[in-house]
């Protein structure tokens, strides 16, 4: 009995380690389109239904769409895959991770990402899906093109805007949204002077695109080399007039109640629970948003308005920068899957695709012809709010300021922006001094990013 | 550097004379053998180091780290020859290590045990020392995941962590260690035996200075980024490990009552325990929530103020994270309490009761006592959870905020690794370091005053 069940245990164990092996020496899928993304919400699911769609369209690809939970966990996650040798096909990585992709190399130290344009080659359709990406917005074109050329295809793209509840504005007789940054303080006080006042009057989330955002609109740059866009950006500038100007400004609203901080860095729903719960009165947020927090408004019982970002009624403008994503490839593909690739990205940014992706959830369409078709649609007619990000994006002058800033270790450095601002928050720190010391953190972590990947 | 050769040769000259002598043998052996321990020692630190720390146009700080590395090296290397050493030179020979009179030996084939051991040493030599080794290089490079270099950094990455300064909350225990480190001894030599209790009392106020000096110490030797850092820990886990103790020794003494339905109050009081940290920091995160938690509710409820926002205030956030962690370990030590205090014997407890004991009295004298293995056990067992498992529950709960009030070492350590794993691996060892001094106090302190009975 013993010896029969030591043979079982035998024949089981080398029956796993043959079966491991066999799993392992699979050949390579010429045909598996592997793509990352940073999602797991009903984003996720749009992007796994257009998936299925392209699979069936063209059988002889399978198109796998992976969410993670965050752009920084997929960032992570595909520079374990990559250093392993095994990175996915596309990859969808966030504005602040633009030079980070640019930089990145694969196990054998050759560039990690393919261009995207150069991998199109002037072509007009690849596979049958034609090419969108000469007609993408100016907005993320002014972003993504670094020497005139697109490095990835953008997809999500959005901008931040503001969002008021109509009902305290009609009660506390404020007309319009407001403007300036000027008349939110206004407006904040005869809101707080209410019998039925909020809790606090505005909210957004502690990140670092929201002074990012300011800065853009005064004209201001976060670092040299024109924001890192004609030359490798060596300097990182957190103390000029303009940054702490808006700074300044959140710390008064802070510290004269108005300002609601969730309390946690980088958190996106509390701020947009505490508008829909009625708690604030204004929110700053992302115009990917903007679907949601209008419905789930109307679903509530109040009224939600979109307005662009406030900005300083004494300052020039230069403009709102963008936010969100691009999809990269994966550099040294077979042409088979690389052309189903290129072709996917095309599909899912195709005139009705990027039309619908916008109507889902308030991400600007990505190209000329998709705001057409929406146009012809009576869309913007029906939901005027939502063409409030794009106009908003339009009014670009298109300078680096307004382009935004290339940056290596841009995401650490970020990270260091959003601890200075909880310090000046919730423990009184001086604006000016606490942002010489972030300036200094943040200079060395672009002179070790810098040390590692330039020369 | 030849000076640090000859003093540490020195010192392990003197080490291996001291030692042979009190095992009874030749002191001039001893300071023969142990010597070139001392002298070879640094190698250990300094090669990999490539001796970075003492080029001429390095700093202070990077001469002090150096010094530091040069001196653990050696006395790593005399530590090992003198304790090696000595068994060997002994009668016995390397038997002469193992503890008591109780170890066996395989007479007729070496190789066995070896074979048997095989597997065990694959898996501590694969996940435990490799691992090791792999933190003491990467704390000596700028290291980015995905990079195409690596450069070695000397020891910037430990002197980013240091900034000495002088601070009163270091003067003031370090003056008050010296007057009663004078004043025990005074007293020791005046003390009339039997009769005062004087000399006794000043000696454990001496050693509870030393304690708090060697803390304060510790904190001005870190940079202001650091020593935050260094604080919140201390904090967390003194609040963890005390007030989690205390309160599950009360738990286990009512549940060791006899009251009808115990043993379901028993299992459901251990229940927490089977919940991860990360769940636990959830948990709180939800019933602490300043908009729609409970506790809030209960709080507003119950008294006229309104409870703060622990996400944007510093105390209530790491009492927070204090209570999370308590109720996590809670069950753990209920458990091991409620066997302890079955343990505890009845006739002891019944013959102080007939001498006049009051509960008080029986408790402080008779019961805590006959608890302190169980402590030991506890204490350690849950420095060691503060340490390292804490962080599951602070990354849900606050991610180490407000304004860094609840970043520990372990949430640190995460933090800056982000930007520079090196840093990350700086950080661990420094922890390690602490892991180990909190480690050796323990068995020091508790030890002498753990009873295991007869």
């Amino acid at each position: 009995m013993r010896r029969a069940r030591a043979i079982a245990g035998c024949a089981l164990a080398a029956l796993l380690v043959t079966g491991l092996t066999a799993c392992s020496d699979e050949p390579e899928d010429e045909g598996a389109i592997d793509v990352w993304i940073g999602f797991t919400d009903y984003r996720l699911d749009w992007a796994k239904e257009r998936a299925a769609e392209f699979t069936e369209k063209h059988p002889e690809f399978t198109v796998n769409v992976q969410g993670y939970e965050s752009y920084e966990v997929l960032f992570d996650a595909l520079t374990a895959a990559s250093q392993q040798g095994e990175p996915p096909t596309i990859v969808q990585n966030f504005e602040a991770a633009t030079q980070e992709s640019r930089d990145a190399v694969n196990a054998d130290g050759e560039p990690l990402f393919a261009s995207v344009e150069d991998a199109i080659g002037g072509r007009d359709e690849i596979l049958g899906e034609p090419v969108v990406l000469d007609d993408v917005v100016d907005a993320a074109r002014s972003y993504y093109t670094v020497d005139g050329e697109f490095s990835s295809m953008p997809w999500n793209t959005s901008t931040t805007l503001f969002y008021s509840n109509s009902t305290y504005l009609e009660a506390a007789g404020v007309d319009a949204p407001p403007q300036t940054w000027e008349d939110v303080t206004a407006a904040c006080d005869k809101i707080m002077a209410l019998d039925d006042a909020p809790a606090n009057c505005i909210s957004w989330p502690n990140h670092s695109w929201f002074p990012e955002q300011v800065l853009a609109e005064q004209g201001g740059l976060l670092a040299d080399q024109d924001n890192g866009r004609s030359g490798r950006a060596e300097n990182v500038d957190l103390t000029s007039p303009e940054w702490l100007s808006f700074i300044e400004y959140w710390k008064e609203l802070n510290d004269s109640g108005h300002y609601y901080y969730s309390g946690v860095q980088e958190d996106w729903d509390g701020p947009k629970n505490a508008f829909g719960g009625q708690e604030v009165a204004f929110l700053l947020t992302s115009s990917g948003d903007a679907t949601s927090v209008v419905t789930e408004a109307e679903a509530t019982g109040f009224e939600a308005q979109v307005s662009r970002m406030p900005v300083f009624a004494d300052k020039p403008y230069s403009g709102n920068l963008i936010g969100g994503a691009t999809l990269w490839l994966v550099d040294g593909l077979p042409e088979n899957t690389r052309d189903g690739a290129l072709a996917f990205m095309q599909y899912l940014n195709n005139p009705e695709n990027a039309a619908d992706w916008h109507k889902t959830t308030g991400y600007i369409p990505i190209t000329n012809s998709a705001i057409e078709l929406l146009e012809t649609e009576g869309w913007f007619e029906e939901n005027p709010y939502q063409q409030v990000a794009t106009d908003q994006l339009a009014l670009s002058d298109g300078s680096p300021a307004a382009s935004g800033v290339l940056l290596g270790s841009f995401v650490a450095i970020r990270a260091e922006i959003t601890k200075a601002v909880e310090d000046i928050l919730t423990s009184g720190a001086d604006p000016a001094t606490r942002f010489e010391e972030a300036d200094a953190a943040a200079q060395q972590l672009l002179d070790e990013y810098n040390s590692l990947y330039s020369g | 550097m030849l000076p640090l050769f000859a003093m540490t040769a020195v010192a392990g000259a003197l080490v291996g004379r001291a030692v042979w002598r009190s095992a009874g043998l030749s002191g001039r052996a001893g300071a023969l053998i142990v010597a070139p321990a001392g002298l070879l020692g640094p190698l250990i630190t300094m090669v990999p180091l490539e001796s970075c720390t003492f080029e001429p146009e390095r700093g202070l700080m990077d001469n002090a780290v150096g010094t530091v590395a040069f001196a653990g090296g050696a006395a790593v290397a005399i530590a090992a020859v003198a304790w090696i050493g000595r068994a060997l030179s002994s009668p016995g020979g390397l038997g002469n290590l193992d503890s008591g009179g109780d170890s066996g030996t395989y007479r007729h084939r070496p190789l066995m045990p070896w074979l048997l051991l095989v597997p065990t040493l694959t898996i501590l030599a694969v996940f435990l020392y490799w691992p090791l080794v792999e933190t003491f290089r990467l704390s000596t490079h700028l290291v980015r995941r995905g990079a195409p270099r690596e450069p070695f950094v000397c020891v910037d990455n430990y002197t980013a962590l240091l900034g000495p300064s002088l601070e009163w909350w270091f003067v003031v225990p370090a003056a008050a260690l010296l007057v009663a480190a004078v004043a025990a001894h005074v007293a020791r030599r005046h003390a009339r035996p039997g009769l005062d209790d004087t000399a006794n009392r000043l000696a454990r106020l001496r050693g509870a200075l030393v304690v708090l000096t060697v803390v304060a110490a510790t904190a001005s030797v870190f940079g202001p980024g650091y020593r935050p850092v260094f604080v919140t820990t201390l904090i967390l886990t003194s609040g963890t490990v005390l007030i989690g103790l205390a309160v599950g020794l009360g738990i286990a003494l009512l549940v060791s009552q006899p009251i009808r339905g115990r043993s379901i109050y028993r299992t459901l009081l251990v229940w927490p325990y089977a919940i991860s940290p990360p769940i636990a920091g959830i948990l709180f995160f939800v019933i602490f929530d300043p908009l729609t938690g409970i506790a809030g509710h209960i709080w507003e409820t119950l008294t006229p103020w309104e409870m703060p926002n622990y996400r944007t205030d510093a105390t209530l956030a790491r009492v927070v994270v204090i209570v999370a962690s308590i109720w996590k370990t809670l069950g753990f030590t209920i458990l091991f309490y409620i066997a302890g205090l079955q343990n505890v014997s009845t006739q002891m407890l019944e013959a102080a009761q007939m001498d006049g004991a009051n509960a008080w009295q029986r408790f402080r004298h008779f019961i805590l006592p006959s608890l302190t293995p169980i402590t030991f056990f506890l204490i350690v067992t849950n420095v060691t959870y503060a340490f390292f498992q804490v962080f599951g529950t602070i990354a849900y709960l606050t991610g180490g905020g407000p304004s860094g009030a609840t970043t520990d070492a372990m949430t640190s350590i995460i933090e800056v690794s982000t930007g520079n794993i090196g840093d990350g691996a700086a950080g661990s060892l420094v922890l390690f370091a602490m892991v180990l001094a909190v480690t050796a106090w323990q068995f020091r302190a508790t030890g002498r005053r753990v009873h295991y009975g007869a």
